[in-house]
């Protein structure tokens, strides 16, 4: 027995890294369907979002790239449905400079083919990316139309009904910002503080810790903190609007309420091995106390 | 009939007071009146008289008082600020209406409906240079009610002509000036008193001390030591202070005839730690030891740096491993990496987002405000360690200010807060 | 004091007074590492007086403050530059002499052609580097979906595999402290997902037990996250923000001199 805690003490990584491997890809092959309990801070962004009314205008700015996309791409795509469901209207722009733009582009064709009845150009608009973040966000409280002239496709911004009479990011509702990094920060430092915008934030998981304080100081409404705030969101806006279910229902598409299940074996598992480590350790540490 | 003044659509009103208008207007008056109930008498059919209605005038509104317009103060211009106070009562459903003329029309158009209680309206699409006038008033609803007051308006109020135009100081933020002003202060003087020879303390930072002796150990084992300033530019004050702390290690590098290896990921860094690093060399009396492949520039992609920082750490195994600057997704990646290969590590961040996955992986964590002290602890120059002190002080103040406003809150006295609030 | 007036003082103070002083310095050397204090000094103070002066030509559209943040974008760029011909040089050398591994040296420049000259021909062409007028993607973006995305993805998907193995070397109770980390850490993955409700899934007696610790386990996660995480978040945070500013202060009056390699009394 002993000499199997001293195996395990000195386990190579590579045995672990199979052990996660077959934890996450499981779930995916086979899915569970495991049930997804709420927290309030994406409670209080859920409830926010919809009390907002009819023709009211929120921005929502892609501030991520591929490598996060599996956490971030459900909250925004979430976030957007529950929008053109209740006919928010809503302005898209992508700030992070490596690879934002390109998922916001497939993000908003992929919901608005949802929602026919949503017109580009009315109930919504893709501004496109912008480089600088926080300079563009200083710029976005003096003149929206100086850091985006034209749309993403190029043509001027004044041709639009929805960005008419619209100067500056005082003017919107809420930012809700999908952000790995820095830049979600900026929208709370630069926006929230310098200009007044309410701001919704759905970071990754490994940043979300440092938001609380954020939400507790009250510059914050709310926010989805990686998958697991994703699949709240997603759980949260299944109950309230029933045609939306059927997103999160199927399991052909990848949605954050699905890769929880990977999450939730994967949990287990680094507890499994956390217990046997500690196990091993205190067995051999007495072992050789008394030996010694 | 006598004695009421009729406007007759743009007539001027009838002046009762005098004996001789007030007969001519009554015979003016019962001659209308007859020919119009003439007319009437003879096209209604015998037997049937239609009711002659009239709507009911509507009732006056009140006007608004004490309607000022002024540039809005302390901001960057294209913008004026209206005040005013809301008659009281006003009927349910009436709104204040905000209009603007500006040259060279000099007309009046709508602006903005406000509702009642608000008391103050910024129009922010005014632009410098122009002069305006607004005239502010009382508005009922659209839609008629039993009171009939539909689309009724009440006097309007004038402005004096106001043009907008930047200000020299934002006045919002007198707080944040004055907690900077005092913040520098504290800072001055301390460096001041340093300088007078004062001795300052400064308590003992574990992952600091272990500097020389991860270097000492690379030298030892003649491996070579790994320095990875963060993945920010050198507008990130983290970056600024791991140069600092790169050249004190490239110093005792270039002392005991270590090789090092800075790999960077943004240009800008790249440069000035080539530069640190060179300055560091010629410091120490070895340019001999110097080599250009020592300070070298990968990638601009985050996981492409640390696909290839990873591997050259599985390859090339160094003895010592610094993290230090501001990292992302990438830490625990790297310190994982540097932790299988047996190296000793020293990782510092400000931001406390990675901090946990340091903490894990590495040797020696250094802390928040630890990694900025770092370059006063090493140098132990009387300037830097006084200037620490001096932050040390601004946040003694900051804390004591913190709890006499928990206090003061607790106690109902919002004032406080309002008091110290900074924008 | 118009725009005009900031873009003057825009290049007195980081053109004119630069190259004056590399001039200067030729002749004395002692100059020349007080011209980058100098323009430090003014960089420094051009934001900071941009937060309490909204006057146009300051902080304005065009105002001082704004160019400035463009000029670090644009002197970032020609950064990259340099960085480029450092990889290409050092990529050279490892070719030239043969060092071990050279091959991969070939292989990176390979990529490094191909990748910017798709960029370069797209912005030559106007095609961009995103969609062709068809809607099928130009070069770039091909390589970019193909190769670029998924290899990103899978470096970030190592952090899975890192975490595991950190947290089974990490989380042991060594001391007081480490065992704190351990039952905060175990309760946060208990409490973040349905763990209980999953294991308790063949045993319908235990679920609905399962469903009460789930929730009591969620509760106390939430308790965590806001009560100690957040106050050491907001405690390390003011701490980092004082240290940060008072590291800005000491480089932009100087006091500060080791980022620009120079050492004490130089």
């Amino acid at each position: 027995m002993q000499a199997f805690f001293h195996r395990l003490l000195a386990l190579d990584r590579r045995w672990i890294f199979l052990l996660v491997l077959i934890s996450v890809t499981t779930p995916i092959l086979v899915p569970i369907g495991l049930p997804v309990t709420t927290t309030s801070s994406t409670r209080n962004a859920f409830e926010y979002v919809e009390a907002l009314k009819p023709g009211d205008l929120v921005w929502l700015s892609f501030d991520y790239g591929p490598s996060s996309a599996p956490e971030n791409d459900p909250m925004a795509e979430a976030f957007l449905r529950q929008c053109f469901t209740k006919k928010v209207r809503v302005i898209i722009t992508a700030l992070y400079p490596l690879g934002g733009l390109g998922l916001a582009n497939q993000a908003v064709a992929k919901v608005a083919a949802e929602f026919p009845e949503a017109k580009y150009g009315v109930d919504y608009i893709n501004l496109g990316y912008k480089d600088g973040a926080a300079a563009v966000m200083r710029s976005l409280g003096q003149d929206i139309t100086s850091a985006f002239p034209t749309d993403v496709n190029g043509r001027p911004v004044s041709e639009f009904p929805i960005m008419e009479g619209l100067r500056t990011i005082r003017q919107v509702q809420l930012v809700f910002t999908a952000a790995t990094g820095l830049i979600g920060e900026y929208w709370i430092t630069q926006v929230h503080a310098q200009f007044g915008t309410d701001v919704i934030i759905g970071p990754t998981a490994v940043s979300a810790p440092k938001y609380y304080a954020f939400i507790n100081a009250g510059q914050l409404i709310g926010m989805l903190g990686g998958m697991k705030g994703a699949a709240e969101y997603e759980k949260l806006l299944a109950a309230k609007h029933e045609p939306l279910g059927k997103f999160y229902r199927s399991t052909a598409d990848f949605t954050a309420t699905k890769g929880m299940d990977g999450q939730t074996v994967l949990h287990g598992v680094i507890l499994a091995l956390i217990v046997m480590g500690n196990l091993a350790f205190f067995l051999t540490r007495g072992k050789k106390a008394g030996a010694a | 009939m006598f004695g009421r003044s009729c406007d007759f659509g743009g007539e001027k009103p009838v002046d009762t007071t005098t004996g001789g208008s007030l007969v001519s207007a009554s015979v003016r008056l019962t001659a209308s009146s007859l020919v119009v109930l003439t007319l009437l008498l003879c096209a209604a059919p015998a037997g049937a008289v239609a009711p002659v209605t009239t709507p009911p005038p509507p009732p006056e509104l009140p006007a608004p008082t004490a309607f000022v317009a002024v540039d809005r103060p302390g901001d960057g211009g294209n913008a004026i600020l209206l005040t005013w106070t809301d008659p009281a009562p006003l009927p349910e459903g009436t709104v204040l209406e905000v209009r603007r003329s500006e040259p060279p029309a000099d007309e009046f158009g709508e602006l903005q409906t406000v509702k009642p209680g608000a008391q103050r309206y910024v129009d922010a699409s005014a632009e410098d240079g122009k002069t305006y006038r607004y005239e502010l008033r009382v508005r009922g609803v659209e839609t008629p009610d039993s009171l009939g007051i539909a689309g009724a308006v009440g006097p309007a109020l004038v402005s004096d002509p106001v043009s907008p135009h930047d200000n020299w100081f934002r006045t919002e933020r007198t707080n944040s000036l004055l907690a900077v002003l005092l913040f520098i202060t504290f800072i001055l003087t301390s460096i001041a008193a340093a300088r007078s020879g004062k001795p300052i303390f400064i308590r003992r930072i574990a992952g600091l001390n272990a500097v020389d002796e991860a270097i000492g150990r690379a030298t030892e084992l003649g491996k070579k030591v790994l320095y990875i300033p963060g993945i920010q530019s050198m507008d990130e004050i983290q970056t600024i202070a791991s140069i600092a702390i790169l050249g004190h290690v490239a110093r005792a590098t270039a002392r005991y005839g270590t090789d090092l290896d800075v790999p960077n990921k943004d240009p800008l860094t790249f440069v000035s730690a080539r530069e640190a690093v060179h300055s560091a060399y010629l410091a120490e009396g070895r340019p001999d030891l110097y080599r250009e492949e020592m300070v070298h520039y990968v990638t601009y992609d985050q996981f492409a740096y640390t696909a290839a920082v990873s591997a050259q750490m599985t390859r090339e195994k160094p003895a010592a491993i610094f993290l230090v600057g501001y990292f992302f997704a990438e830490s625990l990646i790297l310190a994982e990496t540097g932790q299988s290969t047996g190296a000793i590590q020293i990782a510092g961040q400000a931001d406390p987002t990675q901090l946990p996955f340091f903490v894990a992986t590495c040797d020696y964590t250094l802390i928040g405000e630890e990694l900025y002290a770092a370059s006063a602890y090493l140098s132990r120059e009387p300037v830097l360690l006084g200037s620490m002190r001096g932050q040390d002080i601004a946040k003694a103040v900051l804390l004591a200010v913190g709890i006499i406003g928990i206090i003061a809150v607790s106690l109902g006295a919002t004032w406080f807060v309002d008091l110290v609030r900074t924008q | 004091m118009n725009a005009d007036f900031g873009r003057v003082m825009l290049v007195v103070l980081f053109a004119l007074i630069p190259i004056a002083g590399i001039a200067l310095g030729m002749r004395a050397p002692a100059l020349r590492s007080k011209i980058p204090l100098l323009v430090a000094f003014f960089a420094g103070l051009i934001p900071i007086f941009s937060m309490y002066i909204p006057k146009r030509f300051l902080s304005g559209d065009g105002g001082m403050s704004p160019r400035l943040d463009e000029w670090l974008i644009i002197v970032a760029g020609f950064a990259l530059l340099l960085g480029i011909t450092n990889v290409i040089s050092n990529s050279y050398r490892k070719i030239s002499r043969k060092e071990r591994n050279w091959p991969y040296a070939i292989v990176l420049l390979v990529g490094l052609f191909t990748m910017g000259g798709f960029g370069i021909y797209g912005a030559v062409s106007h095609q961009g580097t995103g969609f062709l007028p068809d809607g099928s993607p130009t070069p770039f973006r091909w390589v970019e979906t193909t190769v670029f995305q998924p290899l990103q993805s899978t470096i970030f998907a190592l952090l899975a595999f890192f975490m595991a193995s950190a947290a089974f070397r990490a989380f042991r109770a060594r001391n007081t402290e480490a065992t704190i980390l351990l039952i905060a850490g175990a309760i946060v993955m208990i409490g973040r997902v349905p763990l209980i409700e999953f294991l308790a899934a063949p045993f319908p007696a235990l679920q609905p037990a399962a469903a009460s610790a789930g929730q009591f386990m969620g509760k106390a996660t939430e308790w965590i996250m806001d009560v100690p995480n957040g106050a050491a978040q907001s405690g390390i945070l003011i701490g980092a923000a004082l240290g940060a500013a008072s590291m800005a202060i000491r480089v932009i009056l100087g006091i500060e001199r080791g980022y620009l390699g120079l050492g004490k009394g130089e």
